[in-house]
């Protein structure tokens, strides 16, 4: 992705335009947050950056008055202000962005853009013209980037996932709010709607507004941030000027040492095709996949890439039988398969690990033991529970993962994000797959779970599991997998193995359009 | 017994898990309290005869609301308001069967409950395969059956309990306490080791807390709902039997006055609505309390207004404690 | 996929959304079975009537409709019919006949009713009840509040108020007039920015407290509708009646929840409409009529009745989720 930098920006005159200092807070057992603070200028982009777990988010969420600070001071303009609730937040001229969280699945986007602000007429009634040029007006914004069907009387539940981030980023703009807090406001956007978006914030700074940018994407940082502000661990390590850091000092700032995530010990791939081929994929079409084939051997661990939502969820969940298939054939040692459910996928030794934990993983309130031997009560039909016997599956897993619990009873929830993840994967390293489909598992969890994790997948790829990986994070698949499939609009438009490896080359292929 | 039972909600209102530790442990102190003050309003209140009788009234309601217990834990807005349907159409049907007969006993209480199981499962089918939301499908279901007893009941007397049966429900069994003390204590069993010992169990926990990620574990999703719906009528129509062998006869709406009380016995019980957490325990506590409390108010000779007013009153205390939902800040 | 701009493809492609259609369908087939066999139904005289039967629980039904459409449920509206009932009667009693008593009176009873929904507002949107055990519970104390206030049915209602419900304005019903009305209401209503905020409560309510908006202050307000709606009904019924009964509105709560449900309104929130409550209904009443009208044997009416209204809840529900997708 090639953003223009920006020339630099002067630094503002007169004094901070919102100090977040020394805000803490917990959610019963666990510590979001131990010091946040944040400075932030008048008429300057500042991006916050942290893993997962760092308290970046909640740090925004206390300054849109969603989430009460047990302590700290908010200063605006030089005054102290204590936002009681988001409506609070909304009238002192703060505006955040939420991923997906505030749209009205059931309204148009016009309607989703003037909630709260409807146009009025007579007094009580909507002006539903006003509302519709309102939203004409905002959506023009984003004019040619959008897509068909981004229009004022689409149901938000009809967009798809890009257009819904649209949707949301001009709900915050359209409140006009003089600081804006965009927390991974480009996940789902493509180069082109992101390449508008920074247009647009650049437009907006020069306008005075000051805005907080959080993203997961260093270059994104450096194209378009003033200053940086890194926080680990619920506390706000350093800020700094964009033009006087580097990416190392970031990553430095927000791990802790200046230590590289270790990679999986993988072998070549030209070793690869002699091993067995094990899963067989011939001309899958499920959903957005258009015809997939390829073949996954014994011991490989296979990386799905490219942009998100090109087809890679949608194979993983369709082989585990959580999607039904429109046509294609699947075998896995010569046997064909057709799995209609997820449990005649685990019958046949398949085992899906999604990213999404809080809709597809964690029981929350449930304890530690429940998520655990979730897939080992249905993989072991047993009809009754002998407790010892399914916590023995699941422990060494568990050690190996290195969670930290205070016993099987624990409710899970009271678990950090990345621990319910370790939770979450053990559950199914616990039934021993033989097809193991990832789902961008790592999402949420912190550079060291992910090692150990990763260190879990080359053991089970030497024990011969067929590995299947997608990752959102490209460095993620560089290192770990073995062969790269990327995927483009539901094909595979290239496959990256050896030397090819780069991710230069796994970003180019990733715009590669699909050959006809 | 169970992890379930223990399992403390990370997200209850700050007030109740300071001062509460568990549901149940609280209702029964509240029910010690009442029997105290029951006894202090009318000497013999709590005398151990009383009690008996009053824990013979509630273990009626706490078998009926067992099925009720597993659905609303089943979550996704599980409820069953056909209980009390169910309940006068198993007492009708086992009256039928029994009519006065011991040696019917046994065929009654095989026949009414898997009867009442299968016309459960139909409730089940419409939440589970048709998505039609249970509070709807079992007020529509409630109002068949109610015009099915119509039917049957013109066709057929409503018939008698077996002597044999109600004396050993009533009457003292063993160590002086009636058999429906045992049956009750039986279903506690059962349900303590169905919810925390089984595979099954553990799924309707994980369904009602998260039905997408259980589907992901393997659970059959849907069957498991019919099942819930099932069992629900299958225990209001057992409960339909034992109602009958408590009074020895029964009319058609007999069980119309288990259906409110069933809901709010397992959510006093600290069972919520949105499912995923709670257990039978709860609901044992629940029955028991609602019955004292109700039990109460007649021996203080208030007028009807005030039995209501007071006892609609506490139940709103009670929700206090245990029917809270989250806040939406944080 | 937009919406095309003009024409008659507009108008259908914006009708199939609408969820209150199969509920207008249903009407239709059920209004013309019934005057199949009852031929007399087409007659002004005897539609008024019907409508009469009807207007408690169209009235009813479009109060639970905003409680629904925030995403909750007033099981407690038949005990604030019979509290609005009975208290309305006592004041008519002590207030005499003149037009300032019964005025009076119809303002108190309008107040009673706004009062206990507040209340269950409070319950459920301050305090964080659970709705449907909470205003259960509320329905128990509202119910007793009731007993209290008139022990036993009795009471008379004032002649020139229950003549003048039962009589004709300009020809036409006075039922028929107060059910315009209503429905005039229910229009204009749709297009407030309080109803399209309310929608939004009832569709994704975190989404809707992150946009910024009132969410416990409307969800109190829509408790507040239905208790208003609930003592309209009421003073309907008293006219009705011309009595008091403190057990008058016990069947209507879970009538009403029927009405709405048939006529489109999801029981989750955000969807539907008080429209199709109001067509939902009238078509229970003319499925009794039906079944009375049909001559079916005394026995199998019950059952024939909540077998009918079973399946029509079940499309009522398929209805909803076509709209929402």
């Amino acid at each position: 992705m090639a953003m223009t930098n920006p020339s630099p920006s002067p630094r503002p005159a007169g004094g901070a335009s919102l100090q977040v200092r020394e805000a803490t807070k917990r959610f019963g057992h666990v510590v979001a947050l131990s010091r946040g603070d944040l400075p932030l200028a008048n008429g300057e982009v500042h991006a916050l950056v942290g893993s997962n777990g760092c308290g970046k988010s909640t740090l925004c969420k206390i300054i849109a008055g969603s989430v009460r600070p047990d302590s700290g001071t908010i200063t605006l303009d030089g005054e102290t202000v204590h936002f009681a609730s988001p409506h609070d937040a909304e009238a002192a001229g703060v505006g955040i962005f939420y991923q997906e969280l505030s749209l009205i699945p059931q309204r148009t986007v016009a309607q989703n853009l003037s909630l709260g602000r409807e146009p009025r007429r007579g007094g009580f009634l909507v002006d539903r013209k006003a509302e519709r040029q309102r939203a004409e007006a905002l959506l023009a914004l984003f004019e040619g980037v959008g897509g068909a069907g981004l229009t004022p009387h689409a149901l938000v539940a009809d967009l798809t996932v890009d257009q819904r981030q649209i949707v949301e980023i001009l709900k915050v703009v359209a409140a006009e709010p003089r600081i804006m807090i965009f927390d991974e406001a480009t996940a789902a956007l493509d180069r082109d709607q992101t390449a508008v978006f920074f247009d647009l914030l650049r437009k907006w700074k020069g306008e005075g507004h000051s805005i907080v940018f959080i993203t997961h994407r260093m270059d994104e940082i450096f194209a378009i941030a003033d200053r940086i502000t890194v926080m680990r661990d619920g506390v706000s390590v350093m800020t700094l000027d964009a033009e006087a850091t580097s990416r190392e000092e970031i990553v430095a700032g927000m791990v802790g040492e200046t230590g590289q995530v270790r990679s999986a010990a993988h072998r070549t791939s030209g070793e690869m095709a002699a091993g067995e081929s094990a899963l067989e994929i011939t001309d899958l079409r499920v959903g957005r996949v258009d015809g997939v084939t390829f073949t996954a051997h014994r011991g490989e661990i296979v990386g799905l890439g490219g942009l998100q939502g090109q087809g890679q969820s949608t194979l993983l969940r369709a082989l585990f039988g959580a999607l039904p298939w429109r046509d294609g054939r699947v075998s896995l040692d010569g046997v064909a398969l057709r799995h209609r459910t997820p449990s005649a996928a685990m019958a046949h030794g398949f085992a899906y690990i999604s990213g999404d934990r809080r809709r597809d993983g964690v029981f929350d309130i449930r304890p530690i033991f429940e998520n655990a031997v979730a897939a080992s009560l249905t993989a072991g039909r047993q009809p009754i529970v002998l407790r010892n016997r399914l916590i023995a599956q699941v422990s060494p897993v568990i050690d190996r993962l290195k969670l930290r619990f205070a016993g099987y009873g624990q409710p899970v929830g009271e678990l950090s994000g990345g621990n319910q993840q370790k939770v979450v994967v053990a559950r199914w390293l616990g039934i021993r797959p033989r097809v193991l489909l990832l789902d961008d598992p790592t999402k949420g969890i912190d550079l060291g779970a992910k090692a150990d994790l990763y260190e879990e997948l080359a053991r089970l790829s030497a024990e011969g599991t067929v590995i299947l990986l997608y990752s959102s994070e490209d460095a993620e698949l560089l290192s770990v997998a073995d062969r790269i499939l990327v995927f483009n609009s539901g094909r595979i438009v290239r496959t990256l193995s050896g030397e090819e490896k780069t991710s230069h080359a796994l970003t180019g292929a990733a715009f590669d359009t699909a050959a006809t | 017994m169970s992890a379930s039972a223990e399992t403390r909600d990370a997200r209850t209102a700050p007030l109740a898990s300071r001062v509460v530790r568990s549901p149940h442990v609280v209702a029964l102190v509240i029910v010690v309290v009442l029997l105290a003050l029951g006894e202090a309003l009318s000497p013999g209140f709590a005398s151990p005869q009383q009690i008996m009788a009053l824990l013979v009234v509630a273990a009626l309601l706490g078998i009926i609301a067992a099925g009720q217990t597993m659905v609303i834990i089943g979550g996704r807005e599980g409820i069953d308001l056909s209980v009390g349907a169910m309940v006068s159409l198993g007492a009708l049907i086992a009256g039928n069967i029994m009519d006065g007969q011991n040696a019917a006993i046994a065929q009654a209480l095989v026949l009414v409950p898997v009867a009442t199981f299968m016309v459960g499962l139909l409730n089940g089918v419409g939440v589970a395969f048709l998505r039609i939301p249970p509070l709807v499908m079992t007020l529509g279901m409630a109002g068949v059956i109610q015009g099915g007893l119509v039917v049957l009941s013109r066709g057929v007397p409503s018939g008698r309990s077996a002597p044999g049966f109600s004396g050993f429900l009533n009457d003292a069994f063993l160590f002086g306490l009636p058999g429906m003390l045992y049956v009750w204590l039986l279903v506690t069993i059962v349900m303590g080791l169905v919810l925390a010992r089984t595979r099954f169990g553990l799924r309707v926990y994980a369904i009602g807390t998260n039905e997408q990620a259980a589907r992901l574990t393997g659970a059959p999703v849907r069957l498991l709902r019919v099942l819930l719906f099932g069992l629900s009528g299958g225990f209001a129509g057992f409960g339909g039997v034992l109602v009958l062998g408590y009074t020895g006869t029964s009319f058609i709406s007999v069980g119309d006055q288990y259906m409110l009380p069933s809901i709010i016995a397992v959510v006093i019980g600290g069972t919520a609505l949105s499912g995923g957490r709670g257990g039978y325990l709860g609901t044992v506590a629940g029955a028991i309390l609602l019955t004292v409390l109700q039990s109460i108010l007649i021996t203080l000779a208030l007028p009807e207004f005030g039995r209501q007013m007071i006892f609609g009153a506490t139940l709103l205390v009670l929700l206090l404690f245990y029917g809270r939902e989250r806040r939406l800040q944080a | 996929m937009s919406r095309p701009a003009v024409g008659g493809a507009a108008v259908l492609s914006s009708l199939r959304r609408q969820t209150w259609v199969l509920a207008a369908i249903v009407f239709v087939v059920l209004f013309a079975v019934n005057a199949i066999l009852q031929p007399r139904l087409l007659e002004p005289a005897v539609m008024t009537t019907t409508l009469q039967t009807a207007l408690p629980l169209i009235l009813i039904a479009i109060g639970q409709t905003y409680v629904v459409l925030a995403g909750d449920i007033d099981l407690s509206v038949g005990s604030i019919v019979s509290l609005v009932n009975v208290s309305v009667v006592t004041l008519f009693m002590a207030w005499g006949d003149g037009p300032l008593g019964i005025l009076g009176a119809m303002a108190a009873g309008i107040a009673i009713g706004v009062a206990c929904g507040v209340a269950n507002g409070i319950a459920v949107a301050v305090l964080r009840f659970q709705p449907i055990v909470a205003t259960f519970a509320t329905a128990i104390v509202i119910a007793g509040i009731a007993l209290w206030v008139l022990p036993q049915a009795g009471g008379q209602a004032p002649t020139p108020y229950w003549r003048t419900y039962m009589g004709g304005l300009a020809g036409i019903g006075v039922v028929v007039w107060i059910t315009l009305a209503a429905l005039a209401f229910v229009l204009v209503f749709q297009r407030s920015r309080f109803y399209a905020q309310l929608m939004a409560v009832g569709g994704q309510r975190q989404a809707a407290y992150q946009s910024g908006l009132p969410v416990m202050g409307h969800r109190i307000r829509a408790y507040a509708l239905s208790g208003l709606f609930a003592g309209l009904t009421a003073l309907c019924l008293t006219a009705e009646t011309a009595s008091g009964d403190p057990l008058s509105g016990q069947a209507l709560t879970l009538q009403s929840v029927t009405a709405v449900v048939l006529g489109g309104t999801a029981l989750a929130g955000g969807i539907g409409g008080a429209v199709g409550s109001m067509i939902g209904a009238v078509v229970l009443i003319l499925i009794r009529n039906l079944i009375f009208f049909a001559r079916l044997p005394f026995e199998v009416q019950a059952l024939v009745e909540g077998l009918i209204i079973l399946a029509v809840l079940a499309g009522g529900v398929l209805m909803t989720r076509r709209a929402a997708r």
